[in-house]
């Protein structure tokens, strides 16, 4: 009974939702961050961490967090000091809105939120515009980067912020012509109603294009290999986080794979059919949701163990060469099919 | 316009949040232009512009607050900067001052005039209620039906935009 | 049409060539090849190991450091001089003997007080090894001397010494190669003693005589008894006649 009154209180179940999402948001990225230390190394033939938590370095992501506390926080004499320590801040809390709105599980069906039955389910929040709410949001981290570039007063750190810059403009366009595409054949804007739409069949068969160049898109966003100009560690150090030591430079670590797990999951909700599973239904939503989540982002470590670097233009060509009018072929075919059938 | 004057009820939350970030959002205005540094202006801008955003947020315009935030903070002041940091960007008072001081006051006070005059005539005496958010689909629906015509004259605009830079861009 | 190993390879090779000089589906070739290495890698236990909880398999004369074999230095300073980073520092003084026969001249001899290696400046080429011409020095295979402090990295007599310890010994001489005793100077102290060589003593010579008894001596008899006529000591008669029986042989192949 007694929960039955607290679940009723949509302030108190916003306050555990609100607690969960930013859990979430501190531990996938840890893990993805052992993932990725773990699976990156067996590629390349190595053990990667074996020592921290004893049983194949499982703390090391931990040790690591307390590491980055511990350290100083050093501001160069020459940087503009606020900017520069305001830059991480603005990187971060985009990144971790997002992960607000990704729905984890279908809607429950009994909920007593005063909005009615359907407001309630896995998913901290279902706004109207979800996925366009993801867009603008993840849209806002690239001022953090070009602040940081900028404030350190370090040539390596402005060449990084404006790679990234540059990167960011001509990425962004692909990325949203491809969750607009995917938003036309849906219906809806709305996360949770992408994910519903998915229940006969998963957006990612019909037209794989628009999958691919939303997950290359995605990468080019994160600047993570092969698209990682920005940070190019054996042409310019590091990019704009060349001069961050301590907790901020944790906190640029912690949103790049906070990023890399809110993307994909963005990508599982728009392409990969969501909560829904196949072959073995009793397996409940949120957990078919978080496995497509792992898969996804496993992929964007394998291809960073895979592949080289681009060069700075072979970038920008790919960008605007092939993949915006792919996606705008891509969108206009989707009209076409909604219209006719 | 105020609700405590017209109603004599409680001040609403939407109200309280507008004033808030409205407050903001002429502070950093003003920073933007008394900034001796063009990044800091820019940055101000950010605040600016997302203030905004937020305003239209509160008020329950969620698509129109978001396309806000995608277009002006993620994409026209990311330009803005990444401009400011390819170039040389000045930085102290006398590279900043264009000496165009009455200008600039007759042109904002004159802007200022004119959209104060427009709102007033339009919204002046009516009552506005926020109880309802407005719908993505309702605003396509009305884009593409009501306002068809002014769409695609905002398009041609940016195709010719596009294609203007295109031929600047090209050297032969 | 059963193929071999060789000829699949080659098919396979020609194949991937052929696909590779189309450019759209090529490149999507080899972007599929390059994930399936890297998965594959993944699936392949590691490399590497564990080092301070598993110890390295090592080859036997791993070169791990340098040892000294401290009664073999004569002080000649040859490993030091021709050192290329001069790590090595030699200390000596002459110590003066009684003669061996009343009335003769007092000898001298160099004793060695210091021979330190400063391992922080070594590159370990090695040279010192090739030079030294009394066999003083030796690869040992130890290598676990690390330290935190540079200044700990200069180790001294007794350390070199140590190591000496690690070093296996000499392997057995090859068919042909000549008894690395000197004639007659077993009980004099300058010939390597103790451990290392005791072992090759013991096997080499057996090694010989028994080839003795198989095939006839790879040595020019004529050439011999000339050269031990002219009064040449059993050694280098020796050697002039393996020469000669050597030039004798490939002038009858050729």
């Amino acid at each position: 009974m007694i929960f039955y009154h607290f679940f009723s209180n949509p302030w108190a179940v916003f306050a555990l939702k609100l607690a969960a999402v930013f859990i979430f948001f501190l531990t996938a990225p840890l893990f993805l961050g052992y993932v990725e230390h773990k699976g990156l190394a067996h590629m390349q033939s190595r053990l990667g961490p074996m020592e921290a938590g004893k049983f194949h370095g499982w703390a090391q992501l931990i040790a690591d967090g307390v590491k980055f506390i511990q350290k100083e926080d050093i501001v160069p004499d020459a940087a503009d000091r606020r900017i520069f320590m305001l830059a991480p801040m603005i990187v971060i809390i985009p990144v971790s809105l997002v992960f607000l709105v990704i729905p984890f599980g279908p809607a429950a069906v009994s909920c007593h939120a005063p909005a009615g039955a359907g407001a309630c389910g896995f998913w901290g929040e279902n706004f109207d515009v979800g996925i366009f709410f993801v867009l603008a949001i993840s849209a806002i981290s690239v001022i953090g980067m070009l602040m940081a570039g900028w404030a350190s007063a370090n040539k390596f750190s402005l060449i990084g912020a404006i790679r990234g810059a540059a990167q960011l403009i001509a990425y962004e366009l692909p990325l949203v012509l491809a969750a607009s595409a995917v938003a036309m054949q849906a219906g809806t804007l709305s996360l949770v109603g992408i994910g519903d739409a998915q229940k006969a069949y998963w957006f990612v068969f019909p037209q794989i294009a628009r999958f691919i160049i939303f997950v290359i898109a995605s990468l080019a966003e994160l600047s993570r290999p092969p698209f990682d100009m920005p940070i190019a560690d054996s042409e310019i150090i590091f990019g704009h986080m060349t001069e961050y030591t301590g907790i901020r430079f944790g906190l640029f670590l912690l949103s790049e794979y906070a990023g890399i797990v809110s993307l994909s999951a963005i990508a599982v909700v728009l392409y990969l059919g969501a909560w829904h599973g196949f072959f073995v239904p009793w397996i409940p939503g949120p957990i078919w949701t978080l496995a497509k989540i792992g898969a996804l982002s496993f992929l964007v470590i394998w291809l960073r163990a895979t592949y080289p670097r681009l060069r700075e233009d072979q970038l920008q060509k790919m960008a605007w060469k092939y993949l915006i009018p792919i996606a705008l072929v891509n969108i206009l075919l989707t009209m076409i099919f909604k219209v006719v059938f | 316009m105020d609700p405590q004057a017209t109603e004599g009820a409680v001040v609403s939350w939407p109200a309280v949040f507008v004033a808030i970030f409205g407050a903001v959002a002429a502070i950093s205005a003003v920073a933007v232009v008394l900034s001796r540094n063009v990044v800091h202006a820019a940055l101000s801008l950010v605040v600016v512009l997302g203030a905004a955003g937020a305003i239209f947020l509160v008020l329950g315009a969620e698509f129109v607050g978001w396309t806000q935030i995608l277009i002006y903070v993620g994409a026209i002041v990311v330009l803005l900067l990444f401009g400011l940091m390819l170039t040389a960007a000045p930085i102290g008072k006398h590279a900043l001052d264009n000496q165009q001081r009455g200008v600039a006051f007759i042109t904002s006070a004159a802007v200022f005039g004119v959209f104060t005059f427009i709102i007033w005539r339009s919204f002046g005496s009516q009552r506005i209620h926020l109880n309802q958010v407005v719908r993505t689909s309702d605003i396509g629906r009305s884009l593409f039906s009501g306002y068809i015509l002014p769409f695609e004259v905002v398009s041609v605009l940016l195709l010719a935009a596009l294609v203007g830079a295109i031929v600047l861009a090209k050297k032969d | 049409m059963a193929m071999t190993k060789e000829e699949r390879t080659a098919k396979l090779r020609e194949l991937e060539q052929k696909i590779a000089s189309k450019k759209g589906i090529g490149a999507l070739y080899g972007l599929v090849k390059g994930m399936s290495v890297t998965m594959r890698t993944m699936l392949k236990p590691a490399i590497t190991t564990q080092y301070p909880h598993v110890k390295p398999d090592l080859p036997e004369r791993t070169r791990g450091v340098i040892a000294l074999k401290e009664e073999n230095c004569t002080v000649c300073m040859l490993c030091s001089r021709e050192c290329p980073d001069w790590c090595i520092y030699i200390d000596s003084h002459k110590d003066v003997m009684p003669p061996k026969t009343p009335g003769a001249r007092a000898r001298t001899r160099n004793v060695l007080d210091r021979f330190a290696i400063d391992y922080a400046l070594c590159m370990y080429c090695g040279i010192c090894v090739d030079v030294c011409p009394f066999d003083a020095l030796f690869w040992s295979p130890h290598f676990e001397y690390s330290t935190d402090d540079l200044s700990t990295l200069t180790h001294e007599m007794d350390t070199l010494a140590k190591w000496m310890d690690f070093v296996p010994p000499p392997p057995p001489l090859e068919d042909g190669a000549e008894d690395p005793s000197q004639e007659g100077a077993a009980a004099d102290s300058a010939t390597p003693a103790a451990g290392t060589t005791e072992a090759a003593e013991t096997q080499a010579p057996p090694a010989r005589e028994e080839r003795h008894d198989e095939e006839p001596p790879q040595i020019d008899q004529e050439a011999y008894d000339a050269a031990i006529a002219q009064g040449k000591p059993d050694r280098e008669a020796r050697a002039l006649a393996k020469k000669a029986w050597i030039l004798k042989r490939r002038k009858a192949q050729s």
